[in-house]
């Protein structure tokens, strides 16, 4: 067992764990006061309402995979205990699922939830119900943005069951494309196509055998790539990828570049740029990557144990 | 030759001029008539042939037609004249060039270079870009520790050629996509498909001869 490598993803998953409670505890992340419009406008960026998920995510795979100490677990359901206060113990989900019947957002942001043990019986009620419609199942998405909802139908227990394979097929990855035609935001529909099929590596043998076998010769590739141009999330995302997959394919040494990049307060750069010196836009620029850095410390950590 | 104004730039375009008429022989494009006042001088077409190396037989391997007399007998010239140094791995291709000419009638001395190193040690990274360095190796009938090692690890040079290609490397991806051109030619199997890639660098290139050259022959290898 590689010590070193055990000890970098500790690192990674405690700092960045550390400061995503740090900056929720100074007051960021927060939605806007009760009585304002629960249509959130999802495509304000300052909106808190996907950072709310994504923390939420963060914290139930740390409490899922039991790998982390009393103090990281404390941390980890103070995130989801915040999230769910801030979503009114599921009311604004409920209510944004009944107006709205053909998102999946709220379907979504309660799996993660319901993966620490959260309920809302109201939207579990309405959540059965929809599944239940044609129409929701065939609402037009992206592939791997089919896999989120699929994935989360799965995780809250929904009846219906999908034919994973058919649907890792129409994904990017699912074609092994030629592995030099990559680009950036690919990359990112990559690493969803791999968190989804695999529940965040809880289910890694989801993932068809050849598209394993795909990433164990071009992965390696692709963090090489995203290493050199300092683009830490996407690395991150990656090396997440890694840790989903039945064995790691990648060097452990871009486990501890990510590592080396951290600040001391366990801030994760999201890229080369200089950090904001604004707390709310440091927090709003590079929370996701300090959920990347909690999910790649988390899952290489509990992959290794295993 | 009057466009040179150090020696390097001098032999640098003789370099150029060389691949390209390497090139014009490998394509069945010679022929044309030349001004003479774009023919380098003797001693930096010398220098050229040094560079290229292996690639002055290239045509010939790949067509079968036979080297020119006079270009066998300048390379060997060219051989006499700038010394090997044997110490380094780049000796492979001095040591390539040596057997050529004896093949071509032109005996000239030659030692052993150090064993080529092993992508296990230096990571596919380092060990591919070396590859590339050695691409003109990559020939039919020649064979050596060097093709050995290529054969190998394909797979290390497929992801050599995929960092290349996304690290907008041209050069680099093509002499990488010359080995794995010559490993398909001698029965290894692939990670990577060939077509699409030579496709795209063809439509990529750096504007060199030099690597029109070394995608010519890959192609010429994946044809085979």
């Amino acid at each position: 067992m590689n010590q070193t490598l055990l000890s970098n993803a500790h690192q990674l998953a405690t700092r960045s764990l550390a400061w995503l409670y740090a900056t929720h505890d100074q007051g960021h992340g927060v939605l806007p006061p009760e009585d304002s419009n629960v249509d959130l406008d999802l495509s304000n960026p300052d909106n808190a309402y996907k950072p709310i998920g994504e923390c939420a995510l963060a914290g139930s795979l740390v409490l899922r995979e039991s790998v982390a100490g009393p103090t990281d677990r404390e941390r980890a359901r103070a995130l989801l205990d915040f999230g769910w206060q801030q979503l009114r113990q599921g009311d604004l989900l409920y209510e944004r699922q009944f107006r709205h019947i053909l998102i999946s957002d709220p379907l979504e942001m309660y799996g993660h939830f319901h993966r620490s043990g959260y309920r809302h019986a109201a939207l579990e009620d309405l959540l059965h119900s929809l599944d239940g419609l044609r129409s929701t199942h065939a609402v037009e998405a992206m592939a791997n943005r089919q896999l989120a909802v699929v994935n989360a139908r799965s995780v809250v227990g929904l009846e219906s069951k999908p034919d994973w394979d058919a649907l890792a097929a129409t994904t990017w990855l699912g074609a092994r494309p030629e592995p030099w035609a990559i680009d950036w935001i690919t990359g990112y529909n990559v690493t969803h196509t791999v968190f989804h099929m695999t529940d965040w590596g809880a289910v890694p043998d989801r993932l068809p055998v050849p598209l394993q076998e795909y990433l164990a010769e071009w992965l390696p590739v692709w963090v090489d790539i995203w290493q050199e141009t300092g683009q830490w999330d996407l690395m991150g995302e990656l090396l997440i990828v890694d840790a989903c997959l039945p064995e790691s394919v990648c060097d452990p040494d871009s486990l501890a570049q990510l590592v080396a990049v951290q600040h001391p307060d366990g801030l994760l750069p999201r890229d080369l740029d200089p950090i904001d010196e604004d707390p709310g836009k440091a927090f709003k620029e590079n929370e996701h990557t300090a959920v990347v850095g909690v999910l790649a410390g988390t899952l290489t950590l509990a992959r290794t144990l295993r | 030759m009057p466009f040179a104004d150090s020696p390097q730039r001098e032999y640098a375009a003789a370099t150029e001029w060389a691949a390209g008429r390497a090139l014009d022989a490998l394509t069945g494009a010679e022929g044309a008539a030349l001004p003479a006042a774009d023919v380098p001088e003797p001693q930096a077409l010398l220098a050229a042939d040094r560079v290229l190396g292996p690639d002055v037989f290239a045509p010939a391997l790949l067509t079968g037609r036979p080297t020119p007399p006079e270009v066998a007998a300048r390379a060997a010239e060219a051989f006499v004249l700038f010394p090997a140094d044997w110490s380094g791995v780049h000796a492979w291709r001095d040591r390539a060039t040596a057997e050529l000419l004896a093949r071509a009638g032109h005996p000239v001395a030659a030692e052993s270079p150090p064993l080529p190193p092993d992508p296990g040690e230096h990571g596919w990274q380092r060990w591919s870009v070396l590859m590339a360095q050695l691409c003109c190796l990559a020939l039919p009938t020649l064979d050596s520790p060097v093709h050995q090692r290529a054969r190998e690890h394909p797979l290390a040079l497929a992801r050599g050629a995929t960092r290349a290609m996304l690290r907008r490397d041209h050069r680099t991806a093509t002499r990488l996509v010359r080995w794995l051109a010559w490993l398909q030619s001698v029965g290894t199997p692939l990670a990577l498909e060939l077509r699409p890639l030579l496709r795209q660098l063809a439509l990529t290139g750096d504007g060199t001869a030099r690597t029109a050259l070394d995608l010519a022959v890959a192609e010429r290898l994946a044809a085979a």
